[in-house]
């Protein structure tokens, strides 16, 4: 049995969920899908909150995948956390630093810049795949955690925090 | 302050001199920004960050528990 899943905050979040017992196949299958999303990453940003002409723009690069065979074996408990609850959180937080600094600078040219320069300092590019083959294996457990998302969050949060502490609103 | 911020004190100034900075080349005054919120923005914006925070508190603790399981 394989387990490939993917999970990118720059695009449509789609599951990637292939079950397949020919190895060979599933590589190509994950190779075919992986390629797709770096395109993805450079043509289309739906998550973008604020879009400048000079080119740069200001989103998240992130990319989780995890490959997890399991091949005769028995008796295999795998835990992985699920990376879509915390990449919407992670949106969530950059666009609310978007939003604060949108209400509270009136003049939209200087606002756009500042929340652009705000974000571009949080913006991290990285890439976490893991890769687990269990083979002819019993009664094993496999737990498996993204923990480059939770210091992002982190950041955002105080960023955020920064900002409302600054502008007198908490 | 909260407890994550007081275990990373070193971040908070960090992020402070940032905004700081970013705020000051742009030729932004805070006490100026503070006059652009009514009240009723001031209460909307409240009850957002205080809700994200509570979300980031609870990922943190569902990430601890794994951690912590894993040990």
């Amino acid at each position: 049995m394989t387990v490939y899943r993917s999970a990118n905050s720059t695009k449509e979040r789609a599951n990637y969920l292939y079950f397949n017992d020919d190895c060979n196949a599933n590589k190509n299958d994950c190779l075919g899908s992986q390629n797709q999303e770096d395109n993805y990453n450079l043509l289309s940003n739906n998550d973008a909150t604020i879009a400048q002409g000079d080119g740069e723009y200001s989103f998240l690069e992130q990319e989780s995948a995890e490959l997890i065979w399991v091949k005769e074996s028995c008796n295999i408990t795998v835990t992985s956390n699920d990376t879509q609850a915390s990449v919407s959180l992670q949106a969530a937080l950059q666009l609310a630093i978007a939003i604060v600094i949108s209400i509270t600078i009136a003049d939209s040219d200087r606002s756009d810049h500042v929340s652009q320069e705000l974000l571009q300092y949080t913006n991290t590019e990285q890439i976490n795949r893991q890769k687990i083959y269990i083979y002819n294996t019993k009664d094993a457990t496999v737990t498996t955690t993204d923990t480059d998302i939770a210091v992002n969050i982190q950041l955002l949060l105080q960023v955020l925090l920064t900002l409302v502490l600054l502008l007198d609103i908490l | 302050m909260d407890d994550s911020s007081k275990q990373q004190p070193a971040t908070e100034k960090v992020i402070k001199v940032m905004v700081d900075n970013i705020f000051r080349k742009n030729g932004v005054q805070p006490e100026e920004l503070k006059k652009n919120i009514s009240d009723e923005q001031r209460q909307m914006l409240k009850e957002m960050v205080q809700d994200l925070r509570q979300q980031v508190d609870q990922f943190n603790k569902a990430q601890k528990k794994v951690t912590d399981s894993e040990e």
